[in-house]
């Protein structure tokens, strides 16, 4: 099979990782409360960890060695190291809490402004990327940073305990100390070779991991296809090769980790230890050597070591941190938004009143999709736009209802432009009925009103009862609070369409924008659809894009589309009499109705 | 405990390598006893000014064998028991693939893909845990703990010993009950992350609707409140986990101040010596881990047996396609009798399929037409034995079709389904899919017979160039004609187009069955169309509507008798009309 290159394969150039890392620090801005609480907490428990040893040490040392302890010093010492503990604990507690709270709430800023950032974005983005991966953006890749964070934790806290206990050992004896220091530059090599090595045989396992669950996930959805062609033993060693490979890398990095991680920095430490006393032995030759000051060094020693696995283990995230952070910015930065309106914009539609005056269009500005496109739709009048797939007739709506900004021409509501209405008239005054009534995860209710609070309850109904959609609400268990769940799929298309009607209606539009079904509706919801469809036209400027042509026998303007142009223009019998596509395409479906 | 015992096949088969494990478990832990004790020794040596430089050379020789050791041993057990438990991994991974290889149409109705994936992923992680993890703390604390006690009682005092490890017990009930609560947590957390999972996948679904009522602000404001509930949520996760490390220190702090206090009277009263005392206090750190340990264990365990008991329920499923004890293995060739008289799907007690009787001789064609769920793909659902329970009998060749080993009748049906499910590796590949041997020109003859030839040298790299999301997106006459390369590479006995040209225009259709039929000689074919054009040149057409044939004959036949088929034939030939001028 082909090889792939997934993202864990791209390795990202230092400067540009450096700069990914600046940003993302930027997001803890807003909490620095919580991240400098967990910072100084854990400079408190690197001093406390100093102090707890030292308490022992004191003890051995000025009582225990000279044989001077009373029983109410014994329990004093006691009392000291409980309360030390105490202390410790606390510190602990607050040092993890705060900085888990500081990166939760940060990485939940980054996925509020990625959410708003989307709804800025403009209908091109959301037809050129997968649904999926802005989903994954949103919610996988923000989860990532948590761990990125915690990077920078675990190397702080090792900064600390490394440097809290040279000091301290370096008051107590300085040389010793400095012969414990002299392990720091081996050290430094190890973790620096540690997380150049690591991180490729980490990306290499991630990278196969990938491969092994992409390979499962076909294998499961084409397994109709592998079946009928009996290919079941070909599909499955292949697998077994991935599954070879998948073992192999993960093989590599249980290697790398036990001959670099812990186990090494535990060599170390003991080398370390035996530094230590052997300073320690050759000074007890010729001068006395208190036995509390071997016992405190050598757990400082074990202070000075220790963290650096915890260290080098979190260094593989940090990579992991880039690469997700490198995704989001991308869509941070995006500058596909949505069309802007003029300035300043502030008229309002009165009439309904819609001209198009010479409008072309192209999605991708190369392209065009709409030439020339010139009508006139007076107040309270139906226009219906006819013509196949791909003929240009949802680009008008497009267009129109701004989802996309149009190349030349105009487009005029009550003789206005219409980048001087506001955004939000627009919303307010064109109502679009879509083709795919999609559902929102809630009730009834609230799949009518959406997200405006202001449309009460008896609005919400009266929609409903308008297009008659209460029928079959009235039904339902719960009525107005029947729950829908995602996508809505336990109505029919039929029930959806009724819905949508309800949910344009209690808007109260001045121009409505139809995009009829083509999905197969049984006679009886159709009727009613029609019916409904009626009810809302009154009174009310539409263009309609019609696939049954029986439905717009009384618009004022039918419009026959082809390849991005006005091919005919008239009423229906002004069309019927020319004889040309309308009439050929009016004969089709007459054929199959009667 | 008991998924030690369900896992037994596999410790079985891996005994060298835990065993290794284990013993380089028990040699750490040994050789982990020393440095608490060289460093109690010298403390006391240097205390009492009895040290000479060659005990102190011999004690720091005794501790770099120690050091050194415990690298070499460290070493030995992680690759041995980290390595077993991916391997485990592996081993089921490859157990649970081969069984979704051989799972039948049922099956798949039942499992959804994710659901598979789950079990492939979550699950055997879950499992591959008590083979890893598990198995290292168990007997790291068995071990460690003991050897270390022990160590403590021989070395210091054993009163010193029982009393400093009595509040040990403490750490494993500790790790156990918070280790459930920060589960049930983490499982809150988990849900609260697929509700915002949900919510976006849904806002960009629906991005249109909500740009239509310019509703942005208003579905921000609803993201936004979840997003603040899952940080509720999510706090008490953090906060129990930032509970762990605390309560292991208060818990540890006791035993430290019981070793103070008792320690310092039994140094006081002579009974211990002082680097006896500082010997000890080494050895109590290292307790931490095992008895820590030990309430992890439980926690661990129960995961993997759930996930181990879900896995093998669904490997204990069985497809409900049989192959016969004594099947037919010569490849089927012949005529084909279809004689159905009712097919429902399982749970469904609506008929799909009422009284469909047809024969095909060899070498002729049949189609069917009929609107969508009329039951053209349940025909050859069945001619493909996904479904073995009907009423009425299929035959091949004059053999029941469930007489076949499934080698030797599905071999010899091309089959081009309706949804053209193409798979991401190269053009080339996937056209000789059943017939990995067949090289470059027979491939591009294949090709050529479906009319995709010419679009396939139009790709970046021709045949070489990648399917699906990372390589080239395909139209959908494309991924049909493909489809069709990929069924006629192996001039199959039986071919079935099941709606397979109703993305490509006429000319190119007509192109196709004009290929068909001159590289088919002999061959059978059946063609289920919605577009008449693509069945009227065959033997026989059947018209079924739902689950019943309601016309059957030629195509001049059923055009004189003015039923369905022929009021479908004039209306598609005025849509024709239509799109000729369009094109023209």
């Amino acid at each position: 099979m082909a090889k792939y290159e997934s993202a864990w394969a791209r390795s990202i150039p230092m400067k540009e990782q450096l700069q990914i890392m600046k940003r993302l620090l930027g997001y803890t801005r807003p909490y620095k409360k919580q991240f400098i609480g967990a910072i100084v907490a854990a400079g408190f428990l690197a001093g406390v960890n100093v102090l707890l040893p030292q308490v022992l040490q004191k003890y051995m040392d000025d009582y225990l060695s000279h044989m001077n302890a009373t029983t109410a010093i014994i329990f004093a010492f006691g009392v000291i190291y409980a309360v030390g503990t105490v202390i410790k604990a606390v510190f602990q507690f607050f040092q993890t809490f705060l900085f888990s709270m500081g990166s939760e709430r940060g990485l939940e800023d980054v996925r509020r402004q990625l959410f708003k950032k989307l709804h800025a974005l403009g209908m091109r983005y959301f037809d050129q990327t997968p649904a999926g991966s802005i989903v994954s953006r949103v919610t996988n890749d923000t989860m990532t940073l948590t761990d990125f964070w915690n990077v920078i934790l675990s190397v702080i806290v090792g900064l600390f305990s490394v440097i809290s206990s040279f000091v301290t050992m370096y008051v107590l004896n300085a040389r010793i100390a400095m012969t414990v220091l002299a392990f720091l530059p081996v050290l430094l090599i190890v973790i620096w070779y540690y997380s150049h090595y690591s991180s490729k045989v980490y990306r290499h396992m991630r990278e196969k991991l990938s491969e092994l669950n992409t390979k499962l996930n076909e294998s499961i959805e084409g397994i109709g296809i592998i079946q009928q062609f009996r290919q079941e033993k070909r599909i499955a060693s292949e697998f077994e090769a991935t599954n070879d490979e998948y073992l192999d890398s993960r093989k590599a990095m249980i290697r790398t980790n036990s001959l670099l991680l812990s186990p090494i920095i535990n060599l170390l430490y003991s080398l370390g230890l035996i530094a230590v006393l052997w300073a320690f032995g050759l000074i007890s030759l010729h001068s006395y050597v208190e036995a509390g000051v071997v016992y405190a060094f050598t757990t400082y020693t074990a202070n000075f070591f220790n963290p650096m696995t915890n260290m080098m283990d979190s260094l593989s995230f940090f990579q992991d941190g880039v690469v997700a952070g490198s995704r989001i910015f991308r869509i941070l930065d995006n500058t596909e938004y949505a069309p802007a309106q003029n300035p300043g914009a502030s008229a309002t539609i009165t009439t309904g009143k819609i001209e198009f005056k010479h409008v072309s269009f192209a999605y991708d500005g190369v392209h065009e999709i709409l030439h020339d496109i010139s009508f006139v739709a007076n107040p309270g009048e139906t226009v219906a736009l006819v013509g196949h797939t791909g003929s240009g007739k949802s680009s008008i709506i497009n267009v129109m209802m701004r989802f996309y900004e149009f190349g030349t021409g105009q487009i005029l509501i009550d003789d206005v432009d219409i980048h001087d209405y506001p955004m939000e008239e627009l919303r307010t005054k064109l109502g679009l009925v879509l083709q795919d009534s999609f559902m929102f995860y809630g009730d009834i209710a609230s799949n009518i009103r959406l997200f405006n609070d202001k449309i009460t309850d008896a609005q919400v109904e009266a929609a409903a009862q308008f297009v008659q959609a209460d029928r079959f609400i009235d039904k339902l268990p719960n009525q107005y609070h029947a729950r829908v769940i995602e996508g809505g799929s336990q109505f029919s298309s039929g029930e959806r369409q009724l819905l949508s009607f309800a949910r344009t209606v209690v808007t109260n539009p001045k121009i409505l924008v139809l995009d009829e079904a083509t999905a197969n509706i049984d006679t009886e919801t159709e009727s009613v659809i029609q019916e409904g469809l009626r009810r809302i036209r009154q009174g009310r400027t539409t263009i309609a894009i019609a696939h049954r042509l029986s439905t717009i026998k009384d618009a004022n303007l039918i419009l026959v589309l082809d390849a991005g142009r006005i091919i005919e223009r008239g009423t229906h019998d002004e069309l019927l009499a020319k004889q040309g596509r309308y009439y050929d395409m009016y004969r089709l479906q007459n054929g199959d109705v009667e | 405990m008991g998924i030690f015992k369900k896992l037994g096949w596999y410790f079985q088969q891996e005994k060298k390598r835990y065993g290794f494990g284990i013993f380089c478990l028990l040699l750490v832990a040994l050789v982990n006893l020393i440095p608490p004790k060289v460093i109690g020794t010298l403390v006391d040596a240097m205390d009492k000014r009895d040290l000479t430089s060659d005990r102190l050379l011999l004690w720091l020789a005794l501790l770099l064998f120690a050091g050194v050791g415990q690298y070499v041993f460290r070493f030995g057990w992680r690759n041995a028991i980290w390595g077993g438990a991916a391997k485990l991994e592996k081993t089921l991974r490859t157990r649970l693939f081969w069984h979704f290889m051989k799972m039948d149409a049922t099956f798949y109705q039942k499992h959804r893909t994710g659901d598979l994936m789950a079990h492939a992923t979550n699950d055997l992680n879950a499992v591959q845990n008590v083979a890893g993890a598990g198995i290292l703390t168990l007997f790291d604390s068995v071990i460690t703990g003991g050897t270390t006690i022990l160590a403590m009682v021989f070395f210091v005092d054993w009163r010193l010993t029982i009393l400093a490890i009595l509040p040990m017990p403490l750490l494993a009930v500790m790790a156990r009950k918070l280790g459930m609560k920060l589960h049930a947590a983490f499982a809150h957390s988990q849900a609260a992350f697929s509700r915002l999972n949900d919510k976006t996948q849904e806002s960009v679904s629906g991005i249109k609707v909500i740009k239509t009522f310019g509703q942005e602000q208003e579905d921000t404001a609803d993201f936004n409140k979840i997003v603040d509930k899952t940080i509720t949520i999510n706090k008490k996760v953090n906060f129990l986990d930032a509970l762990f490390d605390p309560t292991t220190s208060l818990i540890m702090g006791i035993t430290y101040v019981i070793t103070i206090v008792y320690g310092g009277h039994l140094v006081l009263s002579s009974q211990i010596s002082i680097g006896q005392l500082v010997s000890f206090v080494s050895y109590v750190s290292s307790l931490v881990w095992p008895m820590f340990a030990i309430g992890r264990l439980f926690n661990i365990l129960e995961r993997g047996n759930a996930s181990y008991d879900r896995v093998n329920l669904l490997l204990q499923e069985k497809s409900a396609i049989l192959e016969a004890p004594d099947a037919i293995t010569t490849p089927a060739h012949g005529d084909i009798r279809f004689k159905v008289n009712k097919f429902s799907y399982p749970n469904d007690d609506h008929a799909t399929l009422i009284n469909v009787h047809f024969t095909l001789h060899e070498g002729d064609t049949l189609g069917i037409v009929g609107r969508v769920g009329a039951g053209k793909s349940t025909i050859f659902k069945l001619l493909l034995r996904e479904f073995d329970q009907y009423d009425g009998v299929i035959e091949f060749g004059g053999h029941d079709i469930r007489q076949y080993a499934l080698d030797a009748l599905l071999d010899s049906i091309g089959y081009v389904p309706q949804d053209n499910f193409l798979f991401s590796t190269t053009v080339a590949d996937n056209i000789r899919f059943s017939a990995f041997e067949k090289d470059q020109g027979e491939v591009e003859e294949a090709a050529r017979e479906s009319a995709v030839h010419n679009d396939i040298l139009d790709f970046a790299e021709g045949y070489g160039t990648l399917v699906g999301e990372r390589g080239v997106s395909l139209s959908g006459g494309q991924k049909q004609r493909l489809s069709i390369a990929r069924a006629v590479i192996t001039t199959p006995e039986l071919l079935i187009l099941d709606d397979s040209l109703s993305a490509v225009d006429a000319k190119t259709e007509n192109e196709i069955l004009g290929n068909l039929k001159g590289e088919r000689a002999n061959k059978t074919t059946i063609i289920a169309a919605q577009r008449l054009s693509s069945v009227m040149h065959a033997n026989e057409i059947i018209v079924l509507e739902d689950g019943h044939v309601i016309e059957r004959g030629t195509h001049a036949e059923l055009l004189a008798t003015h039923g369905w088929y022929a009021e479908m034939w004039q209306k598609q030939e005025l849509e024709q009309k239509i799109e000729g001028e369009t094109l023209g």
